[in-house]
């Protein structure tokens, strides 16, 4: 059967999907990075493997901040940036959306669409405040697991405001209010709201939010932010079924519509891959005052790929050139 | 005898002013010594002589002039930049750079070669402000006036490419100084880059944008390709224009850059915590919200990650590309 596997590999999850030939989603894995994205790749794909008899890879796409790794290591025919991979998924499950709300574990987007196509984006990949990273170290200090903060929100009745600009003053007058005796639900309910409102403030900032609204990332699985949102938007919200695994399927997605179109062959690299020893590793160059810190992957004691240098003295080495992407595209 | 050497920190104004510095300089018998693109090691430097709270490009400026200090030179040429239009003043670290710079490095003092740049005209290679710098170095007023026309006559030339041949800031001192034609070819996209010289052209904080966006296949234009002339037209609709010199040019420059429909989309680079910066963006916001061209404003500092830059630019272009191919 033929397939198409799209990875998205981030710093907190990475997330592989497989599709048949109609687009449809046949399996998908999220699993925590744990800072060990070589491992996470492989074994998902073994799960894959396992899961699916016969299946026979068409093409491959990645995204996500570790798309140039993922990509080199499976021999991927689209390398393409999460904004890109996360909006075609959901343009191809919601054809009519006009706003993408994508809260993941790192980052957050907003990306506005219209007709089918992006016009409009912002990312935030500089404050944790508005990310899952943020919930999970809140959860953390509150002692909830973060499975059930979602719900406790939910058991609020009261209007609780946190102020939450930034995590410090979000933490500080969440001990605050702790403290005058509000209920973990009330608390949790005031910092999801938060979390949206500030979400909201800073991504939006400037652009008119047109429903049908999609929530997507790994967050989108907190009633909590859910029911946030909605109050803040006074409006539904869409929760794709793949919620999760967008930008996953949206790589592969792209590389199947790219191989499509230009009637391109594969370059996947086989499921041996699983079982091939992929070593990564960083440097620092000390050819001149830049230092740039080097990343280089090896592949059996070959170096296979490098990048992260400034001027190109170590890239040159190799070429490894995926056709449709440019190996210039930073990683690191 | 060997020449006095000194030392132009490759910051801030640098490029713009840079083709008629270096010749002024050396007109005068002086050995002109250039830091080159800021490094890491030159960003530390910075970082470490700055209070935390300026803005990167100053932080840049001090660590090259902290690397100058390093290298032994005799002379460091750090202007006062007040004015280059009636009206317009410069951004107020601008107003305050030397005085900054004398009280974090005690050692610069007895190097440093000030004066106040108040012109009415961008075109700054003019006596009444260069006379008291040459006469530093000679008193022979023949050879001062000389070396002012030498220089002049470079930046005139570093302008006319960037004007009439559209070259920019940075390909078109490599015109001037090297011979070196831009690599110019028909890409399918156009972008206007709106940022200040030493945001874009910096080597750590505009990490290359405009050779990004040449790879992702979209060409770029920038403030630089506006005469003042075109500016101020630009600007006519203004009852008030902005403080700041620079400012100004780039807010001209958007509204060039949204009213022509050959352009396809404008990026605002654009420092943290800087302060001209922030009327510049919400003027622009309120002005082109409207506006069916795709905008993104990239913010960068010492600490922004190249993998951000890139996935933005990366999704702006696709973008774009994605609607062009759509209406074609
Ligand atoms: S990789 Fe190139 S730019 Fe980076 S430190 Fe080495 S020589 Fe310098
Ligand atoms: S205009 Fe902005 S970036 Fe430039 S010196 Fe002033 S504050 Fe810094």
């Amino acid at each position: 059967m033929k397939t198409y596997l799209g990875i998205d590999v981030g710093s907190v999850s990475t997330n592989i999907i497989a599709l048949n030939e109609a687009s449809e989603v046949l399996s998908s894995k999220y699993i925590r990075t744990n800072g060990q994205p070589m491992e996470c790749i492989k074994n998902a794909m073994k799960e894959i493997a396992r899961d699916l008899q016969n299946l026979e890879v068409a093409g491959v796409g990645t995204t996500g901040s570790g798309r140039q790794l993922a990509g080199i290591i499976t021999g991927a025919d689209i390398i393409k940036n999460e904004i890109t991979a996360h909006a075609t998924a959901a343009i191809h499950f919601y054809p009519d959306t006009r706003t993408i709300f994508e809260i993941g574990g790192q980052d957050s987007k907003i990306i506005l669409i219209k007709n089918g196509m992006i016009v409009d984006f912002a990312m935030n990949t500089v404050c944790a405040a508005g990310t899952g990273s943020f919930l999970d170290h809140q959860a953390e200090r509150l002692k909830v697991p973060i499975e059930q903060f979602g719900e406790l929100a939910l058991t609020s009745t009261k209007d609780t405001r946190i102020a939450g600009r930034c995590t410090v003053f979000a933490e500080s007058d969440m001990i605050a209010k702790q403290q005058f005796g509000f209920s973990k639900g009330d608390i949790i309910k005031g910092l999801c709201e938060a979390l949206v409102r500030n979400y909201i403030n800073n991504l939006g900032r400037g652009k008119t939010l047109t429903p049908p609204y999609l929530f997507q990332g790994g967050v989108a699985a907190n009633v909590g932010i859910i029911a946030a949102f909605k109050k803040e938007l006074r409006h539904e919200i869409i929760i794709p079924r793949y919620y999760n695994v967008m930008g996953a399927i949206g790589a592969a997605l792209l590389a199947k519509d790219y191989l499509e179109k230009n009637g391109y062959q594969t370059r996947f690299s086989g499921f041996e891959i699983t079982d091939v020893n992929f070593v990564p590793k960083t440097f620092d160059c000390n050819g001149c005052p830049n230092a740039c810190e080097v990343i280089e992957v090896t592949r059996e004691d070959t170096v296979i790929a490098r990048w992260g240098d400034k001027c190109g003295k170590w890239t040159n080495e190799i070429s490894y050139s995926p056709p449709g992407y440019l190996t210039e595209a930073a990683c690191s | 005898m060997t020449a006095a050497r000194i030392g132009l920190p490759t910051a801030l104004m640098h490029s713009y002013y840079r083709s008629f510095w270096k010749p002024f300089f050396e007109e005068l018998g002086l050995e002109v010594i250039e830091t080159g693109p800021t490094t890491k090691a030159i960003l530390n430097k910075g970082i470490r002589y700055s209070v935390p709270e300026i803005c990167a490009p100053m932080k840049i400026y001090t660590g090259h002039v902290l690397e100058l200090l390093d290298q032994g030179v005799d002379w460091i040429y750090i202007p006062r930049f007040v004015s280059i239009r009636k009206g317009d003043v410069f951004c107020p670290k601008f107003l305050g750079l030397p005085d900054m710079l004398k009280h974090t490095i005690p050692d610069l003092t007895s190097k440093m070669v000030t004066h106040h740049l108040n012109v009415k005209h961008e075109n700054i290679a003019c006596m009444k402000e260069y006379l008291e710098i040459g006469k530093l170095f000679t008193s022979n007023y023949r050879k001062i006036k000389n070396a002012v026309q030498t220089g002049r006559k470079k930046w005139l030339e570093f302008r006319k490419y960037c004007v009439l041949e559209r070259y920019n800031c940075q390909t078109a001192n490599g015109k001037v100084f090297t011979g070196k034609p831009a690599l110019q070819s028909d890409l399918p996209i156009k972008i206007g880059v709106i940022g200040y010289v030493y945001n874009v052209y910096d080597d750590i904080l505009g990490m290359d944008i405009i050779s990004r966006l040449y790879k992702l296949g979209a060409n770029t234009v920038t403030f630089e390709m506006l005469e003042q002339g075109e500016i101020d037209r630009q600007l006519r609709g203004y009852k008030k224009r902005l403080f700041w010199a620079f400012s100004n040019k780039l807010l001209a420059s958007a509204h060039q850059f949204f009213r022509d429909a050959t352009i396809d989309g404008i990026i605002h680079v654009t420092a943290f915590g800087c302060g001209p910066d922030s009327f510049l963006g919400k003027i622009l916001e309120i002005n082109f919200s409207q506006s069916p061209k795709p905008f993104m404003t990239v913010r960068v500092d010492e600490h922004t990650g190249e993998s951000h830059l890139q996935t933005r630019v990366e999704a702006f272009i696709d973008m774009i590309a994605k609607s062009k191919n759509f209406k074609e």
